[in-house]
Parts: C-alpha cells; structure tokens; sequence
C-alpha cells in the first residue's frame, strides 16, 4: 500500500537559517499522524512547503505517490489535500454557513458554472450537516468573527473537511483552547477520522491531545527528526526530552 | 434582504423613475450623471468593497470608455457596438493592470493604479491624433435606439437609469453566487482562501476586470451625456472621486455606491449658497464622517436599526420582570 504522503529530503532554508533539514517521512492512509517539537523546530515551516505555501530550498513530496512539489494550493486543496493554520482564519464578516460553503465550493464544476448556478453551490445541506456534526447550530447564521475563539476554532477545522478531504494537515488545532472545547475538538476530530477514514498529520504541543489522538508521533527540533514512535515510546525518549527542556 | 430594505429599495426606484417629471434640466444632468457615475461606483465596489483591492484607477476607466464611444460613434459604429466595445476594452485592460495586485497590496497596489490613471490621462492629453489632446472631442450624439430617440434630457436620463438598472441587476447575480462569497474570502483572508481551493490569483484578475469594465461602461454613457470630454474630466481627481463615493456609501455594501455618488454629488451643489467656502465644507463634512462612521452612510443606518431592534428585544423581558414584585 502506498502512503498517502511522502516527504523526502525536505530542505528548507531562510537566508543563513535552515528551518528545514533533510526531513523524510511517510504518512499512511487512515493514521493520524503527531509532529511535536519546541518552539522554531520548523514544524509550520515544514507543513507550509508540504502545501506549496512556501517552495522548499530541496527534497520532493508526492501525494498518493503523485509528485506534487510546488504544486499551488489551490490546486493541492483540489486533489483533496487540506489543512488548518496556527492561528484562526476564518473569514470573519461572512456567517458561518458561508465559511463552510466558502470551503466546499470551488470543488465542484468551473467558475463559469459557479457564475450561473446557485448562490448557495448546492451545499447549503453539506454546510447544515458540518455544522450539526461541529455542534454550531445555534450559530449557523452569526458572523463568525462574533464567535468565541473556542468556537472560531471548530468552525477553522469544520471547514478543512467540508470539502471531504482524504488528508488533513492540523496545524496546532488545541492552541489557546479551553479545556471544555478542547475535548470537543478531539472527540470530533476523532469521529471524522473514524467516519471517513481521513489521514490526518497534527502539530501540537498539548501533550494529552497528541496521546490521545494521534497513532504515531514524529519529534523535530532544529530542522531535524530526532525520533519517531508511538506517543508512549515517544515521552520517555531521552533525546526528546533533552530537546524541550534543554541542557 | 429584510422586508424593510425592499419597501426602500422600491420607493427609492419610483422616485429615480418620477424624479425627471419634476426637475428643471439642471436637476435632470445632476441626477443622470449620478446614474452614470453610480455605474462606475459599482465597479469600484466590487473591486475594493468586495475583493478588498484598492484602486485608484478608476476614472481612469471611465476616460477610456468615454473617449471609445467618442471616436467610435462618429466612425460610424452603432452606440450599442461601441457601449459594448468600451466594456470589453477596459475589461482586457484591468485584467493585465490586475497582474501587479498579485504581487502588491494596500497602499502599494494604490501607487501602481494611480501611475497607471496618470499613465492614461497624458495618453489622452498628447496623443493628439487619436484623442484631439487638450481640446478634447466635442458633440458626442445621442443615440437612436430601435426607433428611441434619446436626445433630449428626460430620454437621456431614461438610457442611463436603464442601463444602470440592469447593470445592477448583473452585479446582484454575481454578488450571490459564489462568486460573491469568494470575492469577500479574497479580501478577508487571500491565504486562508487559497488554502480552500480559491483560485485566488483569477478571481483578482477578475474582480480588477470586471469592476473596471462596468467604468468603461460608465464612461461609455457620459461622453454623449455631457458632449465635451477633455483629459482633464479623467485626471486623477475623478477616480479619488469616485474612491470617496464607495466609501461614503459604504464600502462592500451593495447599495452603498447608490448612495455614496448621490451625496457626493449633491452636496458640493447644496453647498454652494456658502459660495467661496464650499470646498471648505465639504472637505471638513468629508472629514467628520470618516472619523465617526468610516463604514460609511449604509454602515451607520445598519448599526441605528440593529440598535433600535436589539433594544424592542432587551426591553421586552424587562418589563415582564418590572411586573413581578
């Protein structure tokens, strides 16, 4: 069975700082796969050359063993790639059912039937059930910059699988997320993963949330893979916990 | 839209349609030029309001448009042939002046248009054999359409309230399809959109093209609405014009441009009893209301008639519990 994502020899380097340094690795289909690392080990940098954000200095990445280095994201989003930021990004002055239909819409048909056709893309019914599923009914129609962050912050993963994506790259989802809502997000997070068989790859430094969900853990620190496990493994791992808590 | 925004919407198209049975011919110029003008506020809606790109372009737009139907009319083409060709035009051309909105924003992307307005208006001062240069083109006629003649005031200002019409009705469609909905994500979050599948690089293209292009059209009509267009009419003064029109309305508000371009050009006309001392007014008026409401008029009437309605809610149960002991 091929991985759906393979990351190999993965450079990345900001004038003299390499962020990124000869990173390779696999992701299989259906596994939920945990990145940890301090602060500037060059995890959000590494998610952003995987997505054509940024163009990587060198190394390759194919999708369903597709090269698709540089591909744009748009592009990437099409062929059913996905992802969250750190930081919230929905689009605050459009409702929350808008943010969902946003996100699903340009996956169907060509701008100019997209001109044409219905206001609502035919997914006023895909939205409905994404926010049912995400427990925002009571906001569907509430701007979502009114929202609180917990809130912001399901609706930013809702609408990374609106389009029904096969993988989905979960940059920090638990970040400034009370303990309520966070275990919100992870039984939901669980629940689609379970019901679509996604893919999923997380960057996150709440500890519980990576043990909790994820099935297998890859630790970076200066650019570099340090160790690779199952998140037990991982904790006791005496280069790991060098890496956070230093000499 | 709320029921009350329709009964408005429906008063306001009845008074525009009885307003020339009225007026002297003075009232019915200013009221088809701002028909005329409200179309190229339009375009700069969308372009700014909705996709979040600024320009300063604008009448730059309406320069071409105008000095197109100006030379092709007397050439022999049909109005219709060169309202249409006007659009087209500046369609093409604010798609490739799009490109650089690609590469820069804000404040950056204001210098490129702006260049490119000062770009079209020596254009059209020097190059004398195609434009006249500053004497400009004088006696743009009226069309006859299908047996209309349209060169007397009233019929006039029926051409541009009707074009004006349907161009609103387009630009409608196209804010509630998903287009709409992409273009406010461009201008929301340009990343974020991208991340989701927007192909955010054509819907730019699109929204700089498409916006100019109804400021062509707009031009298209007032050549032969004021018969004397010069390079001047088209300097850099008309697109800051038409910048404030958008943004007194209320920028990304579909009937800001309606208006936004009727204060604009109402005003300064009220204003002139104060003789001398009118731009003064109308500068510091313009000034005051960026200060207090700088989502502009709409914006203020939405926020008075959310207050007012969120009260009629909060007051409800606080009698019921005022009842109580």
């Amino acid at each position: 069975m091929t991985a759906v994502l393979e990351v190999s020899h993965m450079r990345k380097i900001f004038g003299g700082i390499v962020a990124v340094d000869d990173v390779s690795f696999e992701v299989r289909a259906g596994e939920i796969l945990g990145i940890i690392g301090p602060n500037g080990s060059g995890k959000s940098t590494l998610f952003n050359c995987v997505l054509g954000q940024l163009q990587p200095s060198a190394g390759e990445v194919r999708i369903d063993g597709r090269p698709t280095t540089g591909t744009r994201p748009c592009d990437l989003n099409r062929l059913g790639v996905s992802r969250t930021f750190q930081l919230l990004q929905v689009f605050p002055q459009l409702s929350v059912r808008d943010n969902l239909i946003v996100a699903g819409q340009e996956h169907q048909g060509s701008m100019t039937s997209r001109l044409f056709g219905r206001a609502d893309a035919g997914l006023s019914g895909a939205a409905g059930r994404m926010i049912e599923f995400f427990r925002l009914s009571h906001l569907a129609d509430e701007q979502a910059g009114s929202l609180s962050y917990g809130q912001q912050k399901l609706l930013d993963a809702a609408m990374a699988f609106m389009a029904g994506p096969r993988l989905v790259l979960l940059d920090e989802p638990a970040g400034g997320v009370n303990l309520t809502m966070l275990g919100q997000l992870r039984d939901r997070l669980q629940a689609y993963h379970a019901e679509e068989n996604a893919t999923f790859v997380v960057i996150e430094h709440q500890m519980e949330f990576v043990m909790a969900l994820c099935t297998r853990v890859l630790v970076l620190a200066e650019g570099r893979i340090i160790a690779e496990g199952a998140p037990h493994d991982i904790r006791r791992n005496p280069a790991v916990i060098e890496a956070y808590l230093g000499h | 839209m709320t029921r009350l925004g329709g009964i408005l919407v429906v008063l306001a198209a009845a008074a525009a349609v009885a307003a020339p049975f009225f007026l002297k011919p003075f009232g019915i110029f200013l009221l088809s030029t701002w028909a005329v003008l409200t179309i190229a506020v339009i375009g700069l809606n969308l372009t700014l309001g909705y996709a979040g790109q600024i320009s300063l372009a604008q009448g730059a737009f309406v320069g071409i448009g105008a000095y197109t139907v100006a030379l092709l009319t007397p050439a022999g083409v049909p109005f219709p042939l060169a309202f249409i060709a006007a659009g087209f035009l500046c369609f093409v051309i604010g798609w490739l002046l799009g490109y650089p909105a690609l590469r820069v924003q804000h404040h950056y992307l204001a210098f490129v248009t702006l260049a490119f307005t000062t770009l079209v208006f020596l254009v059209l001062r020097n190059e004398e054999w195609l434009t006249n240069g500053i004497y400009g083109i004088t006696g743009t006629a009226r069309p006859n359409l299908l047996g209309w003649k349209t060169g007397g005031a009233r019929d006039f200002y029926f051409l541009c309230l009707g074009t004006l019409a349907l161009l609103s009705l387009a630009t409608w469609w196209m804010l509630r399809s998903p287009w709409g909905r992409a273009f406010v994500a461009l201008r929301e979050n340009p990343v974020r959109a991208l991340s989701l599948g927007l192909d955010t690089r054509r819907y730019t293209l699109m929204a700089f093209a498409i916006g100019s292009s109804l400021g062509g059209l707009a031009g298209a009509l007032y050549a032969p609405l004021v018969q004397f267009i010069e390079p001047n009419s088209f300097s850099l003064g008309l697109s800051f014009n038409l910048l404030l029109m958008v943004i007194v309305g209320g920028s990304g508000n579909f009937f800001g441009p309606f208006v936004g371009t009727l204060i604009a050009l109402l005003l300064p006309e009220w204003l002139r009893v104060t003789q001398g001392y009118y731009l003064i007014v109308y500068a510091a008026a313009v000034m005051v209301m960026m200060a207090f409401c700088p989502t502009g008029v709409l914006g203020l009437l939405e926020r008075a008639v959310r207050a007012l309605s969120r009260r009629k809610v909060t007051r409800a149960p606080a009698l019921t519990g005022g009842a109580g002991p």
